[in-house]
């Protein structure tokens, strides 16, 4: 088809009433939906995809591994239906990732088709991490899960409605295979909603423009994404750059897993290979390879041009090379819940390899982990069964010209905290403390940003944890000098001490007065510790985030800088 | 009140302090600027008060009513100018407001952190107490660990301190025995406790509206009090009331004890003169679009009223409390158009400021702006701004605006009109949020532009949205001053409290009614408001169970008697609200209460209609014509009137332009401009696309 010449400034405007939508259905649905993962913690996405699939526009705050799962949706329906039968008023849902292009099964997508000029033009998105999707532990996101069946329901590309009909049936399943569906239903209609107003919304833009100058703007907006990104891309030196880095623990007893990345950047093209890296592992911490371009995404964004729009134009420049069955492309019926804690760390890993081609925009190791804490049980106040779900912050690596940040989701994640007060009034569960852990940013130049230390214990009943962590054996590293950061680690703590849980414990009993422990991740420095400011040393001592014996082990010249006059 | 007949309202800018003086008798009007002095900007005040009188005969003695409103809290807040502070959280949750919401402010930048709190680790101190989520006592307040920390306290030398307690929303008891108890020990600071600043859900946002309420306290106490006294002295029998968010006056006592409601009050200002206007035109329903240098506000008045919003950020920190709800965008006649990194053309939010300001001010910049493109266009005359005190340098636009023209391979009107769409597409965006996504049809509201750049843009974006009516109000630049005058005093009261919606709760939501309503004749006792003067409302924050944003719901209620419908018809109300922002209800599901409020009004006598100016006519002849660019490529011959010129009944169809001191009026053609008994310009738009 041949496409209309476009100016910049139509595009800017076309482009903004587009991106009105994608904002617009991400607080729909984050104000209308039920769980407090969606409407507290936002762990939810949106965006709009053209006929063929790519990826236009999304919303900002929209996390980098949904877009990968949306992107992969695209794919598995223009699979398996052919255009025929795409048709106005149909819903798309799915969430398996090894046949419906998503990454783990709590995050639901769905899609709807947006027709104009009695032709096809594109996909309204959305996608959200529901608490729970069934399988075998409450949260559908603990350890020692060995295959995908054990997860939860997979869902594959199937049409929740059709032509504007719902297919209760589909809804039935989905309802009877989570728990607490009441919420789930809930959680539901708000994306249900999402989509339709996203389809109202674009028709709304169909009346102003046509088809064919919608068409036209998306081609613009991939194409000049895409060479931009090149753009930026050929900046850095062309090089082999290589890094490697293990995972700690699978949850079924493999453990030190490795993972290797040779980068080789030629001009404006940088090639991922990923060969060497660990066969799948029998844990669910495997990653599907949608994800892995997500993090691969991620990290050019976030290293090269920060600002830039996020479109397949990025994708687009996303060459990677990896192993079928491999821990960073895995098949069928790999587990994958916990993928994100390998998300995390294959961004860590992209991160120290363009360390030595772009030190000044690297950063020290982060949490690398996306630390999950879920607790369950029956609430005694109303004989409900409750289950609450989150995932915790840790620290963010020293940069080159600051400290770390200290207590933060890092990296492909940014979900907010729940707050103590909403934890307390909906579930039976007790938050006793809650701050950052002394000594966990690792020394340097620019230290390392710290964990987080946050105890919970259930009131007035028995109640299951369950938990994935990483970076509890292997510390986050620091880069040019600046020291590891603090592992992680679960502890159940009774009235005599307490108990080291595993690093993904599952199914673990805590009775009343019992309390379990989440100890976060901290993260490297970065540059030599002997070339860190008085100043900050200071600080570090008196706001007592660093123990007197931390400073002086870690500093060796503090004693004598402190013995001098002060300036 | 009847020895005064003169109603005064000081604007206090970062650099300049304004006053607008307004003799409702006569209907005289009288002006003046003076330097702000930031040390105590109670001094420019009192100053400018004094050479008003002497300039202005305005005999101070005579004035019944000054309304003040000021950025102080906002600028001190911005350049981390308050006090040093401390805050007194419950033991083993000092980082909570470190940690806040444990996310960073842009997902794919390294290098982006929220800022730091105002109160540093070391200046965080616990006490041992613990209220849980049923307001219960679960652990009892340790007044050893308090005293322990009033020794800290003394020792850090702090200046103010905050005090946030965990549930302390729903039992305030402990956090107001500390603050008893501190108050007992350190007399000297200022002290603000979680559970009077805002007593609502969600910790972290109470605690940071806290702390930054503490920060504003030792110097906001200062500037009130000496404004306070000096007042008292000048003009014994004025009532002063200070602006708060809220878009109502407060005391200057309560501005004294809660300097952040000040914060976000220089918009709303604006959007209480707009609803005066709008009321004196007989149109309730207006999209107010307030245009200046850098930023444009915006905001939805229904039934002459502005919805409120609880959650906005101030200087990087998140703030809840009432305020009325305006969207900013970074789009001002100081916007610089550029191209990015992908040859995408960008307007704002870079601002040429007012230094070097616009191509066309002749200050040295070179960078075109929105203002450039309007001169560009002949939308705005070279003959100046400021009634023709400032020239612009037509040459200097066309320069800068060439450049753009050039990148693209356009006429230079061409591309001046681009960045003209372009500015008028962010604004659509964010009329789009206070309007489309809130559930309102933008077609059925009339648009209001103001500010200095307002009028210039009103049509591009009452053409994007649809809206067939434009309303330009007397006196576009000050109409914020104007909205300080017609403000009523007010004050919220809340109960945070969760119920489910249910016969049962019946008498509880009767209980809290009752309770807010004894809060309220309290207030207005205090106040010394007269009976006839007062006013209230009623609003239901309600929610699914199982959702976390509440939707508020106001209801109906009488002022000797407020009391809620019962539970079927708030829920009815609430489906509603649902079915109205989200597009659907479920009507099984369980509704729960989360808060009532009830805000209580002090209604002041507002000034009438502007005295017509000398030589205004009904059939005003036009002062010039020039070359003007509206839709077409070509220029048309436009008429230009002076505004002063027009009397009510005046009509002018386009195109034509109406200049005035501070503002430029565009009539697109085919378009028809009348002149209100309010001498408000209203302009039907003939072209709907």
């Amino acid at each position: 088809m041949t496409r209309e010449a476009i100016d910049p400034i139509t595009i800017e405007i076309v482009a903004s009433a587009f991106r009105s939508v994608v904002d617009e259905t991400f607080i729909a649905l984050m104000k209308s939906a039920y769980s407090t993962n969606i409407k507290e913690r936002h762990d939810h996405s949106t965006a709009i995809c053209d006929q063929d699939g790519r990826l236009i526009v999304q919303a900002d705050m929209s996390l980098p591994i949904h877009i990968a799962s949306m992107t992969g949706l695209m794919k598995s329906i223009l699979a398996k239906y052919p255009p025929s039968e795409i048709e106005e008023g149909d819903v798309f849902v799915a969430n398996d990732p090894h046949v419906a292009g998503g990454t783990h099964l709590p995050d639901i997508n769905y899609a709807a088709p947006l027709f104009l000029e009695g032709q096809l033009m594109g996909f309204v998105c959305n996608i959200a991490h529901h608490a729970d999707i069934g399988g075998m532990a409450p949260g559908s996101m603990a350890g020692g899960m060995s295959e995908i069946y054990q997860e939860g329901l997979r869902i594959p590309v199937v049409k929740l409605f059709r032509k504007g009909q719902i297919q209760q049936d589909i809804m039935d399943i989905m309802l009877l295979n989570a728990r607490i569906p009441d919420e789930r239903r809930g959680d539901h209609f708000a994306q249900i909603a999402a989509c339709r107003l996203g389809v109202r919304r674009v028709l709304e833009i169909g009346q102003r423009y046509s088809l064919s100058t919608i068409r036209s703007v998306f081609d613009e907006l991939v194409e000049r994404t895409r060479a931009r990104m090149r753009a930026a891309i050929a900046e850095v030196p062309d090089g082999i750059y290589e890094f490697d880095d293990v995972m700690d623990d699978d949850g079924l007893g493999t453990v030190d897993i490795p993972i290797r990345l040779k980068v080789t950047v030629t001009g404006d093209r940088a090639i991922f290979d990923w060969t060497g890296s660990a066969p799948q592992v029998r844990g669910n911490i495997n990653v599907p390879i949608n994800a892995t371009q997500a993090a691969v995404a991620y990290a050019l964004r976030a290293l090269l041009d920060p600002e830039i729009a996020n479109n397949q134009g990025i994708i687009d420049c996303c060459e990677i090379v990896s192993e079928k069955g491999s821990i960073v492309d895995c098949i069928a019926p790999a587990p994958v819940a916990a993928r994100a804690n390998t998300s995390q760390r294959l961004i860590d890993i992209i991160i120290g390899a363009f360390s030595r081609a772009i030190p000044e925009r690297a950063v020290g190791a982060s949490n690398g982990a996306n630390t999950t804490a879920v607790f369950s049980g029956i609430d005694p106040r109303n004989g409900k069964p409750y289950l609450y779900f989150e995932t915790l912050g840790g620290g963010f690596g020293g940069r080159n010209d600051r400290d770390g940040k200290d207590g933060v989701q890092v990296h492909i994640t940014n979900t907010s905290n729940l707050p103590i007060e909403a934890i307390e009034t909906e579930y039976p569960l007790r938050v006793v403390s809650y701050g950052f852990i002394q000594d966990s940013g690792g020394a340097g130049r620019y230290r390392g940003g710290g964990g987080l230390r946050r105890v919970i214990e259930p009131v007035g009943h028995e109640c299951i944890f369950n938990g994935a962590g990483e970076r509890f054996a292997n510390a986050p590293w620091g880069i040019f000098g600046g020291q590891p950061g603090r592992p992680g680690r679960f502890a159940l703590a009774d009235g005599s001490g307490e108990t080291q849980l595993e690093v993904k414990p599952s199914g673990v009993d805590v009775a009343p007065g019992h309390r379990i422990v989440v100890e976060t991740p901290g993260s490297g420095g970065y540059g030599d510790p002997a070339e860190r400011s008085d100043e900050a040393l200071d600080n570090d001592r008196i706001s007592q985030k660093y123990s007197k014996d931390y400073l002086a082990r870690h500093y060796p010249g503090i004693a004598k800088r402190a013995a001098q006059p002060p300036r | 009140m009847q020895a005064g007949n003169w109603f005064i309202g000081v604007d206090v800018g970062g650099t300049f302090t304004d006053l607008y003086a307004f003799n409702r008798d006569e209907g005289t009007v009288a002006l003046h600027k003076t330097s702000s002095t930031p040390q105590n900007p109670a001094e420019a005040i009192i100053n400018g008060l004094r050479e008003l009188a002497a300039k202005s005969n305005v005999p101070l003695d005579a004035m019944a009513s000054l309304a003040h409103g000021t950025t102080v809290a906002t600028n001190a807040l911005i350049q981390r100018r308050g006090a040093k502070v401390a805050v007194v959280t419950t033991r083993n949750f000092r980082d909570l407001v470190e940690i806040g919401r444990q996310i960073r402010p842009k997902l794919y930048d390294l290098k982006a952190d929220y800022p730091m709190p105002l109160a540093p680790r070391e200046m965080r101190f616990e006490v041992s107490e613990r209220i849980g989520p049923q307001g219960e006592i679960i652990e009892p307040l340790d007044m050893a660990s308090v005293d322990a920390v009033i020794e800290q306290l003394r020792d850090s030398g702090t200046e103010a301190c905050a005090i946030a307690f965990l549930f302390s929303y729903l039992n305030p008891v402990h956090e107001q025995a500390v603050k008893a108890r501190i108050q007992q020990a350190l007399p000297d600071i200022a002290i603000s406790a979680s559970s009077d600043v805002q007593p609502e859900f969600r910790e972290y946002e109470r605690t940071s509206t806290t702390l930054l309420n503490a920060y504003l306290q030792p110097a906001f106490s200062r500037y009130m009090s000496t404004l306070k006294d000096a007042v008292a002295e000048m003009s014994p029998t004025a009532h002063v009331g200070i602006n708060q968010s809220n878009g109502g006056l407060m005391s200057i006592d309560k501005a004294r004890d809660y300097p952040i409601r000040t914060a976000l009050s220089g918009p709303a200002a604006g959007t209480i003169g707009a609803i005066h206007m709008a009321r004196q035109s007989g149109k309730p329903d207006i999209i107010t679009f307030d245009m200046g240098g850098t930023s444009a506000d915006v905001a939805l008045i229904r039934n002459c009223e502005t919805s409120l919003a609880f959650d906005r950020d101030v200087a990087g920190f998140p703030v809840r409390m009432p305020m009325v709800d305006i969207n900013t965008v970074g789009a001002g006649g100081g916007s610089i158009a550029w191209f990015d990194r992908d040859g995408l053309i960008k307007v704002g939010p870079i601002s040429a400021g007012a230094v070097p300001g616009p191509a066309c001010y002749g200050r040295g910049g070179t960078e075109p702006t929105v203002t450039d493109a309007n001169v560009v266009l002949g939308r705005l005359s070279g003959h100046g701004l400021l009634g023709g005190a400032m020239s612009l340098d037509e040459d200097a636009a066309r320069r800068a605006v060439g450049k753009v023209a050039d990148r693209l391979g356009f006429t230079i009107e061409r591309a001046a009109k681009g960045i003209l769409d372009i500015v008028s597409a962010n604004m659509v965006r964010a009329i789009r949020a206070i309007s489309i996504e809130r559930g309102h049809d933008p077609r059925d509201f009339v648009l209001m532009p103001f500010g200095g750049a307002g009028p210039l843009h009103a049509d591009g974006c009452a053409r994007a949205l649809g809206i067939t009516q434009i309303i330009v109000p007397y006196s576009p630049g000050i109409l914020c001053a104007q909205g300080l005058l017609v403000a009523d005093q007010s004050e919220s009261f809340v109960r945070s409290q969760r119920l489910a919606l249910d016969a049962a709760s019946a008498p509880v939501l009767a209980g809290l009614v009752s309770e807010l309503h004894g809060e309220a004749l309290a207030w207005w006792q205090s106040e010394a408001i007269r009976e006839d003067n007062r006013a209230l409302k009623l609003a239901v924050d309600m929610r699914y169970a199982s959702q976390n944003y509440e939707l508020q719901v106001a209801v109906d209620a009488e002022l000797a008697d407020p009391a809620l419908p019962d539970t079927a018809t708030l829920k009815q109300l609430f489906f509603a609200a649902h079915e109205q922002a989200y597009g659907f209800y479920n009507p099984d599901d369980p509704v729960d209460v989360v808060a009532v409020r009830l805000t209580a009004l002090g209604q002041l006598p507002s000034p009438g209609t502007p005295p017509l100016q000398d030589g205004a006519s009904d059939s005003p002849k036009p002062r010039t014509t020039r070359k003007v660019w509206f839709e077409q490529p070509e220029a048309v011959d436009t008429p230009v009137y002076d505004r002063a010129s027009f009397a009510p009944g005046a009509r002018v169809e386009g195109p034509a332009v109406i200049d005035q001191f501070d503002a430029t009026t565009l009539v697109f053609p085919g378009d028809v401009a009348t002149v209100d008994e309010a001498l408000n310009i209203i302009i039907d738009r003939a072209r709907t696309a």
